[in-house]
């Protein structure tokens, strides 16, 4: 079995010190028209290496671009799509982040590739492989309103599978090994569970050789572990800052799909111990073999740069001595 | 409204009392100031020379438009958490975390047990008191959304944490009642973003308010209320604010279902929009409030603070409200 330190999705953009605040600098220098847009992405560009750097430097196996180009899990992708309009703020889950709430009012379409530029760019840059994230179809659907083209969240959910497959393609085509698929909302409707497995089984036809991850994660994924078990899907990326239970869930009833155990608290800055990791793992590498991913329980942007960075060198630190002992 | 309460309190109030949520935008010169000041180049009794100047004028604002409680407005508070955390023992403020777009925030560490490290608001109110005979209203940030907006690097859970700062704040509130205060608001936007915790931020609430003599408001917004009603009807308070108006009054038809059992302080500005409503649109919105609720049970105030506004926007508002009121206490 082999252990690959794997980040969930963003990272960062900017830290404390100034000289971390770049990004921050230049986006206001380019909403006011003191930068072109060139100028911008020119920025941004460095910026994700660097970030991808410092994954790297922190032990991690397998990195992401930080999703530093996002304005936010929906709006990055619906703003490209043909029948949205972008409305106001909304809060994104249970977090203190705020998203751009995108309003159907037509047919789903995509003009142009949304994450193949973002991938070519980013494996450019990396010394190792990286992962591309994409917000699945169900969430997409969840967090939208519904103004036309579409009747039901069910429609729209598909809708949204069938312009987010392109995308899965393409990712999978340019020979990304990893494509995760983020579904937290899944977790707050379980009953519409079958409807995520019938969109994210849109996705799955396209994949080719990729690995596809479903990630859950914001809510207790004990609940519907049985059902997420005959997804489609290669590796399932689960929460277990929510869901106290869902260790010894696994020890007892095994699993069918790889694992990409969210084990670091992506939300909190406090570092995790020996004492509080290997019990899990103990009762969860139990019944898996093959590859298991191990990472924080969510994206890093929730964390301070200094603080997500010390809880990525703490995973690694985990990691080793975790093995050794083993 | 519970009248006997407010009576017994000495607080003679009219129909559909009048107030706001706490915060107004700081003029330019404070906002100035306030730079300057952390950039070591004012000193601290400067700035509150400053930070008085501009509370008064906040005072005299709402006594012209004739609002029934008055505020401190909050000038010289930043962040709604942020403040607190600066202040209580065992938090410290954290490192930058973005919030949405190109902002962000110092995200607050509970990195030890919290204390109370004296009176944290009670000196504002009580200058604030002694500059208008209208009644002014405590505010202070609430347990639960302190506890979720800041890391927690010290307690077990959140539930831990929550309850170590609700004993804290209690003695905040203590002071607040032994210097005079009367009504008391407590800030909890946080409320329902975990809908499973409400039973822990209701056991935070009595903490903070068993058995003392003061009419509590909470003020909770932009939350998903739907998901915790009628549950926090259990909240020990006298009063619920509410934003209302940023969601189109939806949240009214939910009290049609499940009867709204305490008093609603009905926000009936939208402050995060720059337009200044007509009277006209603000008496229609608190139409449909006293439509659901008997009038006697309803205050009206803007949806949250208005500190996002300009000072010409914020009063713009104010006035329109007032405006409203007075035509509906004269039409019912």
């Amino acid at each position: 079995m082999e252990i690959l330190l794997t980040n969930h999705g963003s990272y960062p953009r900017i830290g404390d010190a100034p000289e971390l605040q770049r990004h921050r600098r230049a986006y206001a220098q380019f909403e006011r028209g003191e930068i072109d847009e060139s100028d911008f992405r020119r920025v941004e560009d460095e910026v994700i290496a660097q970030a991808i750097r410092e994954q790297a430097a922190c032990g991690l196996d397998v990195v992401t671009d930080g999703q530093i180009r996002w304005y936010d899990p929906y709006s990055h992708f619906a703003r490209r799509f043909e029948g949205v309009e972008i409305n106001g703020l909304l809060r994104y889950f249970d977090t203190n982040v705020y998203f751009r709430q995108p309003v159907i009012i037509g047919p789903l379409r995509r003009r142009a590739p949304i994450l193949l530029p973002e991938f070519e760019f980013a494996r450019s840059v990396a010394l190792k492989p990286v992962k591309p994230v994409l917000t699945g179809p169900y969430t997409l659907a969840r967090g939208s309103i519904l103004k036309g083209g579409y009747r039901t969240v069910r429609e729209m959910t598909l809708a949204y599978a069938e312009v987010l497959a392109l995308e899965v393609e393409d990712l999978a085509r340019a020979g990304a090994r990893w494509i995760q698929v983020d579904e937290p909302a899944v977790l707050s409707h379980p009953e519409d569970v079958e409807l995520v497995r019938e969109a994210v089984g849109r996705l799955a036809q396209v994949k080719q050789v990729a690995q596809l991850i479903l990630s859950t994660f914001f809510g207790d994924v004990a609940p519907l572990y049985q059902e997420l078990q005959t997804f489609p899907v290669d590796f399932l990326g689960l929460d277990f800052t929510y869901s106290p239970k869902l260790p010894r869930l696994i020890q007892e009833r095994g699993t069918t799909r790889g694992l990409c155990l969210g084990l670091v608290d992506a939300r909190n800055t406090k570092l995790e111990t020996k004492d509080q990791i290997f019990p899990i793992l103990d009762m969860v590498l139990s019944r898996i073999g093959g590859i298991v991913h191990l990472g924080p329980s969510c994206g890093l942007e929730f964390l301070p740069r200094d603080r997500a960075q010390a809880k990525l060198q703490n995973l690694k630190a985990l990691r080793d001595a975790y093995i050794t002992r083993v | 409204m519970n009248h006997a309460k407010l009576r017994s309190l000495g607080l003679d109030l009219p129909l559909l009392p009048t107030s706001t949520v706490g915060s107004f935008p700081k003029p330019p010169y404070l906002t100035e100031a306030r730079a300057k000041f952390a950039r070591n180049q004012m000193t601290r009794s400067e700035l509150e020379r400053l930070e008085k100047q501009a509370t008064e004028f906040w005072i005299r604002t709402q006594e012209e438009v004739e609002l029934d409680l008055v505020v401190d407005g909050e000038q010289y508070r930043g962040d709604m958490v942020a403040y607190f955390a600066e202040l209580l023992e065992g938090m410290e403020v954290g490192g930058l975390v973005r919030s949405y777009g190109n902002r962000y925030y110092h995200k607050p560490v509970i990195v030890g047990e919290v204390r109370w490290p004296g009176p944290m608001t009670v000196d504002w109110w009580r200058w604030t008191q002694s500059q208008t005979s209208k009644p002014v209203k405590g505010m202070l940030t609430g347990p639960y959304t302190i506890m979720d907006w800041s890391f927690n690097e010290a307690y077990p859970s959140r539930h831990a944490a929550c309850l170590a700062l609700a004993r804290e704040i209690r003695k905040e509130v203590e002071t607040l009642v032994e210097a005079g205060t009367r009504v008391i608001q407590v800030d909890e936007p946080a409320l329902s973003v975990r809908p499973e915790e409400l039973p822990f931020a209701i056991e935070a609430m009595h903490i903070v308010t068993d058995g003392l003599p003061a009419y509590f408001i909470i003020h909770a917004c932009y939350g998903a209320f739907e998901t915790i009603y009628p549950d926090m009807l259990a909240l020990p308070v006298d009063n619920l604010d509410l934003a209302i108006s940023n969601s189109g009054l939806d949240l009214l038809k939910i009290f049609e279902k499940d009867p709204f059992t305490k008093d609603l302080s009905l926000g009936v500005l939208d402050v995060h929009s720059y337009r200044v409503e007509t009277p006209a649109e603000v008496k229609d919105r608190i139409m449909r409030g006293v439509g659901v609720l008997p009038k006697e049970q309803v205050w009206v105030d803007p949806d949250c603070g208005l500190k996002t506004r300009t000072v010409e926007e914020a009063v713009g508002k104010l006035r329109s409200m007032q405006v409203a009121v007075n035509e509906v206490r004269s039409a019912v």
